[in-house]
């Protein structure tokens, strides 16, 4: 009995030392960045970890590609002709745009407008932590990747670059709790701010007063102020707006535009400004 | 298993449950699954309690807060404190049953997890607190797997 009770107020003594531990080391790493090299080497060392948690996906992708029955190939390559050919006429309506614009801006002597160049890649690992949305791909310093560089999927703005090794980075997704983004609506030009919360299908639209035009189903896209995101690029579209008695601002919900949890293949962003070594058009 | 294998059975679990802990997944799934490092080290500590401990525990929460990028030391107090609770009742935890086991296990979880997502809330960050029936529920289904694995691979005493 003696025993019992000498070793439950040892472990109890230790329990107590690792715990004051753990708030310290908490405190360090919460303002300090003395702890960061501890990061960048782990994720090296658990590479292959990640490499091989990708497995199964990998095995389902190949399984359903090998699959697919041949009416179904043929009639995507279908699709996919029409598709490209109707995607050409808009573009070349684009660059007439585009032209028209710049003359535009010209006369106005504005600032012309940046042509992006992009790189496609690959998402290789995602966070495993729910909390915290980050995902990794698969170009790094070698592709001319940097902190700070914008990440599109097929359908929007999808986040940033926050940390870049030789053969991958990792980006931190405009859902993100600690993630916010300048953007403003397409109708009407009303500039606001984009906050994530640590849901992949909603972002929260801060600082709009309830006497501002903006209503459900407006479209959101990137404003282009801050400097970090090109403009024009689209957030997302409004879901709902309410207006609570007594606050200051309206609580507005965002259906991101891209599939934040879902698209496999990305593509990084580089404007005119950026060093694109590796980038194509 | 010979006790010189030891290292390497609870590295193999660790691995996997890292593996496992690094799975895609999409979805409300993401937020769902469970925290195999920590039913894996907690297995640990009741089938090999005079062994492995709070340092152990501490040693894989801080592994885990590294690679899931959790602020360091988040996950070595959620483990040191899960451990620690499972260290002081492993005398008996040993002998009850699976299903009384598991029920244990997630009363721990539960209790550990409504404490960080108080502190969560008190800062006003998200918690994900909505989500944690569903986490404990599946993290309760794994349970019996894990520990049957651990209870498989744990040297034998004597």
């Amino acid at each position: 009995m003696r025993n019992v009770f000498s070793r439950s107020s040892s472990l109890l003594r230790k329990l107590l030392v690792v715990t004051l531990l753990a708030v310290m080391l908490m405190i360090v790493d919460s303002f300090t960045s003395w702890l960061k090299p501890a990061y960048s080497t782990v994720d090296n060392l658990a590479r292959p970890l990640y490499w091989i948690a990708n497995i199964p996906l990998r095995v389902q992708e190949w399984s359903a590609n090998s699959v697919t029955p041949r009416s179904e190939i043929e009639s995507d390559n279908l699709r996919l002709t029409k598709e490209s050919l109707i995607y050409h006429g808009q573009l070349q309506r684009m660059s007439d745009l585009a032209a028209e614009n710049l003359r535009l801006r010209r006369l106005l002597n504005a600032t012309e407008l940046l042509q992006d160049s992009v790189l496609v890649t690959e998402v290789i690992g995602v966070s495993a932590n729910p909390l915290r949305h980050t995902l990794t791909i698969d170009r790094g310093t070698a592709d001319g990747v940097f902190v700070g560089q914008p990440l599109l999927d097929a359908e929007g703005l999808m986040g940033q670059i926050i940390e870049v090794h030789k053969r991958h980075s990792t980006a931190l997704l405009i859902t993100d709790s600690s993630h916010a983004l300048p953007v403003q609506v397409l109708r009407n030009g009303l500039r606001s701010i984009a906050e994530g919360n640590a849901d992949y299908n909603r972002l929260n639209l801060k600082f709009v007063s309830p006497t501002a035009d903006i209503r459900e189903g407006d479209e959101l896209v990137s404003s282009g102020l801050g400097g970090l995101y090109p403009a024009g690029y689209p957030v997302g579209t409004v879901l709902s707006i309410v207006n609570e008695l007594g606050d200051s601002f309206l609580k507005i919900d965002i259906d991101p535009s891209a599939e934040i949890d879902r698209s496999r293949h990305l593509l990084l962003v580089y404007t005119s400004r950026d060093s694109a070594a590796g980038a194509t058009q | 298993m010979e006790s010189d294998n030891r290292g390497v059975a609870v590295g193999l679990t660790l691995v996997l449950a890292v593996v496992l802990s690094l799975m895609p997944l999409s979805g409300d799934w993401i937020v769902w699954k469970p925290n195999f490092l920590l039913l894996v080290v907690m297995a640990w500590v009741i089938h090999w309690p005079n062994d492995l401990g709070i340092f152990f525990a501490a040693s894989v929460g801080l592994l885990s807060d590294i690679l899931l990028r959790m602020t360091l030391g988040h996950s070595v107090m959620v483990f040191t404190l899960c451990t620690g609770a499972i260290a002081l009742l492993s005398r008996w935890a040993k002998y009850l049953s699976m299903l009384q086991r598991a029920l244990l296990v997630a009363l721990i979880i539960t209790v550990v997890a409504v404490l960080e997502a108080s502190v969560f809330i008190f800062y006003g960050r998200p918690s994900a607190i909505e989500h944690l029936p569903m986490k404990i529920l599946l993290s309760m289904l794994a349970w019996p797997f894990i520990d049957r694995l651990v209870a498989r691979l744990q040297p034998k005493q004597g």
